[in-house]
């Protein structure tokens, strides 16, 4: 590492700013940032820190560390950058990677688009184990089965990139949609952006829907585009809440019609009996345990009995039970 | 059955004196062979296909025998697992086993006859108990049996024990090891069943029904005691036919007075085995039905669903034969009376009732 102490301590030198690659390319690990305040910050005080740059093998300079600077001195029309070149440097392609890695890791955290790209740069080089022992622990992945996704980010369409990494489209969702075909994806990522589902509806939304193309045997996109299911996301007079529930609930009852039909029936049989205000029948979560549970909110023992004696002149409660049992 | 696809054979560190392992490489002497050091704790692999091409000979170093894990709020049968291997050559779709990846390759413990030494105390020592003992749990009982030889270890020490026995559970149409072997006391060969439907669709690389019930009709007239398994019980477009199907075939080809029980469960997963289903099966309809979560935390077909398909099954098998030893596997007190008209309340119960039975077959 010797010559590049020799080579910063030269100085920067001017490279045309159409010298420099555009694309991120092997060493740069920066995704889903906002440009506004670095553009703010060069226009009133010029740039600071040169980029560092190194001759590509096609001749063009790729940038080892320094992206952003240069997107903002792009946006800014320089024509002419001051760089650190380290062409000459010796350096491998690893060390310079790994160069930009400590010094983007000592400054801020990555976004897991970020984390997915200096795995990426990583792989060819570093051994699986060595990834796992010493670079998740420094990248911040606690959970082995996050490598696969993470790695794989980069194939997403920039728009569902940037839900990643500010952190609206949650990793597990995107774990369900990564093997989807483009449309379906995109079908599913529309819903999750307009809405603005939360993560438990994201995954909802897609089990659902990739459980109910499979029965029925459609694609995705072609589920979420029938009139009944795309008319929810168009509908003006509902908030972005209420369509989350109408769609899911609409979803589910697609999905598990049968028990969503016995919820339904359950339901309208225990409204039907005028239980006194503060008591309440439940049925047991999917009606899988056969015991249902009486509720009785109650202020004294006085109140306690007149609703146990109010409770006990209902005669149809003897008929509360399983609500199949009606279906069939 | 799809034909033997091991490729090679992983010889893992403490492995090499056994028997078991000389023996194995013996049979399988055209192979490669590569020395190993076991895999670390958490040791991560990627195998899609489960590298069912490769052949692990470990030294297991955990318990040989253990109590069939059961779940919680639901009656299990009290059965204890030989921990013989894990992983099978077969690739049934919905195969529990997918869900350990870190386990990857066909693995067979070649430890067991050490291990059968100190089983054969804890059996010894306990003569009132009945131990219903089986080795189908992690791996087929008979799909690697050609390799391993497990039925020249196992049936003659089952045989020499009156409280215990051993049930061979498989899908596969490989007893020749077995009918080769002098024993046959206290030996349960058990076949697990599916409809044809199911059979084709689903558990790839398997016999037919027709095929398995033609060795069950073999290992019977040799003398074998049967058992048998619809599990696990898929919805699926006629499945009522086609259930009656495969008993009408077991009618056909197999006495029942000589079943020892016959048990009924429906397809219930782990959460994470959906996305490994999905994912190594893409074109599966196995969990197409209405899935909810069970007291355990396993996903199960809608209550109501699991007790037309038990009622239906438990009925049509009753017209049959009045007397089959059936129980349901992994099922409330509930669904008991609902599907069969009775129960046996609990674990303890359900025991009870399978260790009857052996006594009324093995005495």
């Amino acid at each position: 590492m010797d010559d590049i102490w020799h080579i910063l301590r030269d100085g920067p030198i001017l490279l045309n700013i159409d010298d420099i690659k555009e694309k991120p390319g092997p060493y740069t690990i920066s995704f889903g940032f906002d440009l506004r305040p670095l553009v703010r910050s060069i226009r009133e005080f010029g740039l600071i820190n040169a980029p560092i740059v190194t001759r590509g093998e096609d001749g063009c300079m790729d940038i080892v560390a320094g992206y952003r600077r240069i997107m903002a001195l792009r946006s800014l029309r320089w024509k002419k950058v001051p760089c650190i070149d380290l062409s000459d440097s010796g350096l491998e392609p690893l060390e310079l990677l790994l160069f930009n890695l400590h010094d983007n890791i000592s400054t801020r955290r990555f976004n897991d688009v970020e984390k997915g790209m200096v795995l990426n740069r990583l792989i060819p080089f570093i051994p699986g184990k060595e990834i796992r022992e010493h670079y998740m622990p420094l990248l911040d992945i606690s959970n082995t089965m996050n490598l696969d996704i993470l790695i794989r980010l980069e194939e997403l369409d920039t728009q569902i990139k940037e839900s990643i990494a500010d952190g609206t489209l949650s990793l597990n969702a995107t774990r369900l949609i990564l093997d989807m075909d483009n449309r379906s994806r995109t079908a599913i990522f529309k819903w999750i952006s307009n809405v603005k589902l939360n993560f438990n509806h994201q995954i909802q939304f897609i089990e659902y829907s990739t459980d109910i193309s499979i029965k029925e045997e459609k694609s995705i996109s072609e589920l979420l585009d029938e009139e009944q299911i795309s008319r929810l996301l168009e509908d003006k007079r509902t908030n972005n809440p209420q369509k989350a529930k109408h769609v899911l609930d609409l979803l589910r009852s697609r999905r598990s019609p049968f028990l969503t039909r016995s919820e339904k029936t359950f339901k309208k049989n225990i409204s039907g009996l005028n239980l006194p205000q503060g008591v309440r029948i439940q049925h047991p979560p999917f009606f899988e345990s056969p015991e249902y549970r009486l509720e009785i909110l109650f202020r004294d023992g006085k109140e306690l009995k007149e609703k146990i004696d109010s409770l006990a002149q209902i005669d149809r409660l003897k008929k509360v039970g399983d609500p199949w049992q009606e279906d069939s | 059955m799809r034909k033997d696809r091991i490729k090679k054979i992983l010889v893992e560190h403490g492995a090499a004196d056994h028997n078991l392992t000389s023996s194995v490489l013996k049979r399988l002497d055209n192979l490669p062979v590569e020395n190993i050091i076991p895999d670390f704790p958490g040791q991560r692999h990627d195998f899609q296909d489960m590298d069912k091409e490769t052949l692990r000979l470990i030294k297991f170093k955990g318990e040989v025998l253990k109590p069939c894990p059961g779940t919680r709020g639901y009656i299990c049968c009290g059965y204890q697992i030989l921990h013989v291997g894990t992983n099978c050559p077969l690739d049934c779709s919905y195969c529990i086993l997918q869900a350990y990846f870190n386990q990857p390759s066909l693995r067979i413990f070649v430890n067991l006859e050490d291990e059968l030494i100190r089983i054969g105390q804890i059996i010894d020592s306990h003569p009132d108990k009945i131990f219903r003992i089986g080795t189908g749990e992690f791996t087929d009982s008979l799909a690697l049996d050609h390799v391993a030889g497990w039925s020249d270890i196992l049936p003659h020490f089952f045989t020499a024990r009156k409280n215990a026995v051993l049930e061979l559970k498989t899908k596969t149409e490989r007893i020749e090891g077995l009918l080769t072997s002098q024993y046959r006391d206290r030996i349960i060969v058990s076949w697990s069943l599916n409809s044809p439907y199911i059979v084709s669709k689903e558990e790839h690389g398997a016999p037919s029904i027709k095929k398995r019930l033609l060795a069950a009709k073999r290992c019977q007239a040799e003398g074998f005691t049967l058992g048998f398994h619809f599990d696990p019980m898929i919805q699926h477009p006629e499945w009522k036919e086609d259930y009656m199907r495969t008993i009408e075939m077991i009618d056909r080809f197999i006495d029942p007075k000589g079943i020892i029980w016959i048990s009924l469960g429906c397809l219930r997963y782990m959460p994470a085995l959906k996305s490994i289903i999905r994912r190594r099966h893409p074109g599966t309809h196995i969990l197409d039905g209405e899935f909810v979560r069970g007291l355990d935390g396993k996903m199960r077909y809608f209550k109501p669903i699991r007790m037309e398909i038990y009622s239906f099954i438990g009925e049509v098998i009753k017209k049959w034969y009045n007397d089959p030893g059936l129980y349901l596997c992994m099922e409330s007190d509930e669904i008991w009376h609902k599907s069969l008209g009775w129960s046996p309340e609990n674990t303890d119960g359900l025991s009870l009732y399978l260790d009857k039975r052996v006594i009324e077959f093995f005495g």
